[in-house]
């Protein structure tokens, strides 16, 4: 390796180091970083041993050495005096930025809502349910969040959903979700797959589909009133069927399963036959068939029906059967038609027929309604017209009064006096032109929500004098209630900024601590943890059923559902962020208890259960985590690897050369083990430089197959989760796995705060945040790792807290 | 195994159109243009590009002839014998290649460079952050000069969600493979996948409010809001700087749009709204389904003049769907990469074979839809193809591209296979064709001049 290349730079610069200090540095870089940064195998398009490097080339150098991504986990740290000495010498090269030197906050780019921000605010600021953006186009995200302010874009069809959903929302606001005069059914709900294979006209999108034969899902009530949930259960346990396609149907119907009017038809045409004892006598003899099966019905998880599924008689609510009515008010209300004892079969695939029919499900649920609606305007009628006046009775004061409340919430600040008297101006046409004024304050109402001071979080610039600048008090409390809740600010937060008192500090981490234990701080499990974690991936990246015959929707779901609830755990209760990597409790119910192998959990409900560590413990042992990194068919170490390194470790591999051959996947498990094929892949050197570490981390894993069942053999080879990283160190298993992270806490800490600052301000960091997240990061540490220290360092540090001009901050 | 959404009878409320006797509908403000529903005598030219990712199996797509201009021969390559009986209404062109999708340095990422490349012409920036930059598309360069004169400037379908997620390919940004269409070098169209979206973003609502005098304060009403907003964020643009005033400008962009759209409408260019049947409300499961419907409604845009520009996506680039329809349940992208696997390579080409039987159905609706004094397909210039060849080894020269349809400026495809030099800019396609639309334009993309061979040969 040419030595004289650090004395290059040095020569070329014509620096003050001594040349004691650069022999030093050049000695470390070669000892720690150019077995693999040099010209042959160029990591990371890397060559440090190249004669002149770019400025940001050591910028880059000293961050990774200051954090200690580099050199990778595995290989041998070196000592603190090595890091020290290198980036001393950085740092006095003439083209280098004052890195350390006073750095500025950053400028955040004006951040349109992204969906979920829009829905919820929608939801706060109207108490209106509607989702409008449900229908808006996915956002772009980028460094990993949907919420970056440059990333997201207004594109011509973005705007039509805006003023459409504009015209909607203020319509369902100021005059109710309309809904039929007489109470009838308004809609037909089914699952994916179901009985006869097709939809229903109006029917929305169709619902889970569970192996296990439950119904489940969400609905939107229009109004305050009593509805009825009526279901049909489909019960083929009679049918002895050959090995079909569901929805084949190779034999009449048994007379049983019949609806009233066909099964009176058919016993008119057989009756002459039959006695009347002979009748009894079998539909008795359904009765007795198969063993009753409990049922049952739940609103918002509380039971409403329960009733027993007989013999081999299908149940219809024509019948009378199934009906429950339930009082409900205006919005989305979840509910779930099961079999709970099913939940307790091992396999449920027990429970279908040879030709892949459902023995027993809920055919269909109907919502009919709504009965006695109430004659009340809606509550976001009330949270409107603040002068508290009935309909009919407003006062034309009021008309000011009503867009200043509005645009005050809407816009996050006190409304200027030009932004009211333009909607004022608009409310005045509206009444002149005839009409309510109700409806004055509709299209009122639909301006502020297309407006821009609406649509994006704007936050005033710095005077040109300034470099930087505090954010005002409502900007801080717009920045804290998107970062805790993805939501608008409340009542209690607007008036903290009003009095100018937010920036207090006892006054903000109060503020924070009521935030976090609000129940909208939730966003920060859907919103943030789905997003680091890659959970969204989930439904893209579902096992194959080709391989995995037995896993359904709900399965999904529950996988779901258990890194959710473990994740809210950490944060509502306020414990340490390193429990992600391991804990020893987890939440299942018996569904997923079952794939787990895991006794003891019976039912369709989440309870938290402990572990022992051996085999699972933390987010690398759950089933979300371990099938979003395999390949639908099969494991893959690499992706699980790299997983790690860039979700856990903050250190993501560089990309792969290109032309990379793949593997051999219909001999995997036949003619070769996984291993084997990976380690011929790795016979490459530039391979093996970043599969060393992937593959080792990865490997550890093995013993989960690609939907996080545990197991000791891959076809016809016993799994070996053994490897050896970098620099030596074997590890085999998960436990030793979440040993080495667990040995480098200090990464793991730094990668979730950089994370979670990513998230709160909406921009991706740059080099100047460097010092921000080592300052976050080490008040973390120093706390035990709370979750709350984390939150707070964040809401105090500078870049949350100030702005920088234009250019200011942005470039050293 | 049968899929909820098929059994739908969707198809009764399209069927109509294609013939006289179209059930014809209430309709919002449009009424009085009704009278002059879609014959005029000059039938415009329209443009379509229809992505497929992924690449294609190119031994069975390019047709084996001599010469750089020839007949197709009578038997078909594999993957195009669907196309059989439109044969004298496509052609199919060697050599294109689109050379800003490659590396140039970059390193790997040749399915993100491949989306945001096909129309743009221009070699994206490497990132998955903040700064993605490629070109403006030639379908928005058309949309542009001349999108004010129908409803809607352009129209962009897929088959495939966008994925949501910052680096979808070795550092390139989803946003890359989630799009064909850019509206500016920073702003990309992602396509609609939801047919129902769709149809009710072309024609509307079935909320049609009755009462015309009612209807004529609720478009003041409108049209004040936003006369209001505009005022506002002119006022608040110039108070901005740097990223966020651009921002700004993206969101007055997109309302200028809808304000001409408006506009448009009361000036009677609107013709008709089809009336709707019943739609499904989410995405079909079914591959034929989703993608016939997506047709449907890019020919009544046409047909209606709603729209003369359309894009539409078969799938993402990169796309992973697997087509279990036609027995693969293996991901598209990884059987791409079947080194030399023949059962593989059968599969792909299965697939490719499977895309251009929708593409003939989209040619057989075209056909069958009278427009002027012909057909819809007489007036409309058609590209299929595809940002990659050889999907294994992501080449990006001899692009897999395929003309259909004719009339604009006297364009006639006429059942021939030519081929052009290697390594001939796609752009050059893109620049004759932007000229046969007659909105000419210089510079656009690396192109090098225009191509020949594309008149009248019959």
């Amino acid at each position: 390796m040419p030595a004289c290349n650090i004395l290059v730079v040095s020569s070329w610069l014509g620096i003050l180091a001594s040349a004691q200090a650069l022999d030093t540095v050049q000695a470390i870089l070669a000892k720690h970083c150019q077995t693999c940064h040099n010209a042959k195998q160029k990591v990371a398009d890397l060559d440090l041993t190249a004669p002149q490097q770019l400025p940001a080339v050591w910028t880059k150098v000293r961050e990774k050495l200051s954090t200690g991504k580099m050199p990778p986990t595995g290989l041998a740290a070196p000592a603190k005096t090595e890091v020290a000495s290198v980036l001393a010498w950085i740092d006095s090269l003439p083209n280098q930025p004052r890195v350390r030197a006073e750095t500025g906050p950053g400028r955040v780019t004006a951040r349109r809502l992204n969906r979920t921000e829009y829905n919820n605010t929608i939801r706060d600021l109207l108490g209106v349910h509607a989702r409008p953006a449900d229908d808006f186009p996915v956002d772009d995200s980028g460094y990993g969040f949907d919420n970056i302010g440059d990333v997201l874009t207004v594109s011509p069809m973005l705007m039509e959903k805006y003023v459409a959903a504009a015209k909607k929302v203020s319509r369902l606001a100021v005059y109710g979700d309309a809904y039929p005069a007489k109470p009838g059914v308004l809609t037909r709900l089914m699952a994916r797959r179901s009985y006869d294979g097709g939809g229903l006209a109006g029917s929305s999108d169709y619902l889970p589909y569970s192996m296990r034969g439950a119904l489940y899902g969400n609905y939107t009530f229009p109004v305050d009133a009593e509805y009825e949930l009526r279901f049909r259960v489909m019960n083929l346990r009679d049918e002895e069927r050959t090995a079909g396609s569901e929805g084949t149907r190779v034999r009449r119907p048994s007379l049983a399963s019949l609806s009233p009017e066909e099964r009176a038809a058919r016993l008119r045409t057989i009756q002459q036959g039959l006695s009347a004892d002979e009748l009894k006598q079998s539909l008795e003899k359904a009765r007795i068939a198969a063993p009753p099966l409990k049922l049952q019905l739940t609103v918002d998880g509380k039971t409403e029906l329960t009733g027993v599924i007989e013999g081999t008689t299908t149940y219809g609510y024509d019948r009378g059967e199934f009906i429950a009515r339930v009082p409900l008010k205006a919005g989305v209300h979840s509910f779930r038609a099961s079999f709970p004892e099913l939940a307790g079969i091992d396999d449920p695939r027990q429970h279908l027929n040879p030709d892949l029919r459902r023995k027993v499900f809920v055919d269909y649920l109907d919502v009919a309604g709504p009965f006695h609606p109430s004659a009340e305007p809606p509550a976001s009628y009330r949270r409107l017209f603040v002068c508290g006046h009935a309909r009919g009775q407003h006062q034309a004061a009021c008309a000011r009064k009503v867009v200043t409340d509005l645009a005050r919430k809407a816009y996050r600040r006190p409304a200027t006096s030009r932004e009211t008297e333009g909607l004022e101006r608009l409310e005045a046409l509206v009444q002149k032109e005839g009409d309510s004024f109700e409806e004055a304050v509709r299209v009122a109402l639909q301006a502020v929500l297309v407006s821009p001071q609406f649509l994006f979080r704007i936050e005033r610039d710095p005077s040109p004098a300034e470099a930087a600048r505090t954010v005002s008090d409502h900007e801080l409390a717009s920045r804290l209630s998107y970062f805790l809740w993805a939501s608008m600010p409340d009542d209690e937060l607007l008036r903290a900024a009003d009095a100018s008192t937010l920036r207090q500090p006892k006054v903000l981490e109060a503020q924070v601590r009521r935030m976090l234990a609000d129940v909208r701080s939730r966003s920060l499990v859907d919103d943030f943890a789905e997003q680091w974690l890659q959970l969204r991936d989930l439904d893209r990246r579902r096992p194959a059923p080709e391989r995995f015959p037995a896993l359904d929707d709900e399965l999904l779901d529950a996988m779901r559902r258990e890194t959710h609830l473990f994740a809210e755990t950490i944060f509502r209760e306020d414990r340490s962020i390193l429990d992600f990597l391991d804990a020893p409790f987890t939440y299942l119910n018996g569904i997923l208890a079952r794939h787990y192998g895991i006794s003891g959990v019976k039912g369709e409900a989440f309870e938290r259960v402990s572990l022992d560590g051996e085999q699972r413990s933390g987010v690398l042992t759950q089933g979300a985590i371990l099938t979003v990194s395999s390949y639908p068919t099969r494991t893959s170490p690499v992706i699980r690897g790299k997983w790690v390194l860039e979700n856990l470790l903050g250190t993501p591999p560089p990309p792969p050369p290109a032309n990379v051959p793949v593997l051999e996947e219909t001999k995997i498990g036949v003619s070769a083990s996984l291993r084997q094929q990976l380690e011929q892949h790795r016979a490459n050197p530039s391979c093996a430089v970043c599969h060393d570490q992937m593959d080792a981390l990865g490997f550890a894993l093995e013993n989960y197959d690609a939907a996080g069942v545990w197991r000791t053999h891959d076809g016809k080879f016993a799994i070996d989760s053994a490897g050896v990283l970098p620099g030596g160190r074997s590890i085999a298993g998960s436990k030793e796995l979440k040993q080495v992270l667990k040995e480098r806490s200090d990464l793991f800490t730094r990668n979730v705060s950089e994370k979670l600052l990513t998230y709160a301000l909406g921009r991706g960091l740059e080099s100047y945040d460097g010092t921000v997240v080592d300052d976050i990061a080490s008040q973390v540490s120093a706390d035990h790792h709370k979750f709350s220290t984390l939150v707070l360092a964040i809401a105090k540090s500078k870049p949350f807290q100030m702005r920088s001009g234009v250019g200011g901050g942005e470039k050293p | 195994m049968t899929t909820a959404g098929k059994s739908l009878p969707r198809r009764a409320f399209l069927r109509g159109l294609g013939g006289a006797a179209v059930a014809l509908p209430l309709l919002d403000a449009m009424i009085p243009a009704f009278a002059r529903a879609a014959t005029t005598a000059q039938a415009p030219c329209r443009m379509a590009f229809i992505y497929v990712p992924n690449g294609i199996v190119m031994d069975l797509w390019s047709p084996k002839t001599e010469g750089e201009i020839a007949r197709l021969p009578e038997q078909l390559p594999k993957i195009l014998e669907p196309l059989a009986r439109h044969r004298a209404d496509f052609m199919v062109m060697s050599g294109l290649t689109q050379n800003g999708a490659r590396a140039l340095g970059d390193g790997p990422g040749d399915h993100g460079r491949a989306g945001a490349n096909y129309l743009t012409a221009v070699h994206p920036r490497k990132t998955f952050g903040k700064d993605i930059q490629t070109g403006v598309s030639v379908d928005q360069i058309a949309a542009r000069q001349i999108g004010s004169q129908t409803k809607f400037a352009s129209l962009e379908l897929g088959c495939e969600q966008g994925i949501q997620g910052g680096n979808c390919d070795n550092g390139y940004s989803c946003a890359y493979s989630n799009s064909i269409s850019w509206r500016t070098v920073s702003t990309p169209n992602p396509p609609e996948v939801r047919p129902r979206a769709v149809f009710e973003r072309l024609f509307g609502t079935a909320e049609v409010e009755p009462d015309p005098a009612r209807r004529a304060r609720q478009q003041k009403y409108d049209k004040s809001i936003l006369d209001l907003v505009l005022d506002d964020a002119n006022r608040l643009k110039v108070t901005l700087g740097g990223a966020d005033r651009r921002k700004l400008d993206e969101y007055l962009h997109a309302i200028g749009e809808i304000e001409a759209r408006i506009h448009s409408a009361e000036h009677g260019k609107t013709p008709v709204t089809p009336a709707i049947g019943t739609m499904p409300s989410g995405i079909p499961a079914d591959f034929v389904e989703h993608s016939h419907l997506m047709f449907d409604l890019m020919t009544l845009a046409f047909q209606t003049n709603t729209t003369r520009i359309a894009t539409m996506m078969m799938a993402l680039e990169q796309s992973n769907r697997p087509y279990r329809e036609i027995g693969v349940p293996e991901s598209h992208h990884g059987l791409t990469h079947h080194r030399g696997d023949p059962e593989k390579i059968a599969k792909v080409a299965a697939i490719n074979r499977f895309h251009v039987e929708q593409l003939a159905y989209l040619l057989d609706k075209l056909k069958s839809t009278s427009d002027g004094d012909g057909c819809l397909l007489d007036h409309v210039m058609l590209v299929y193809g595809s940002g990659l060849a050889d999907g294994n080894r992501h080449d990006h020269h001899n692009l897999p591209t395929l003309l259909a349809g004719g009339g604009c400026g006297g364009i006639r495809p006429a059942g021939r296979h030519i081929q052009y030099a290697n390594e001939t800019p796609m752009a050059n396609l893109f620049t004759t064709m932007l000229d046969k639309m007659g909105v000419p334009v210089e510079g656009f993309g690396d192109s090098s001049g225009k191509l020949g061979y594309l008149n009248n040969l019959a």
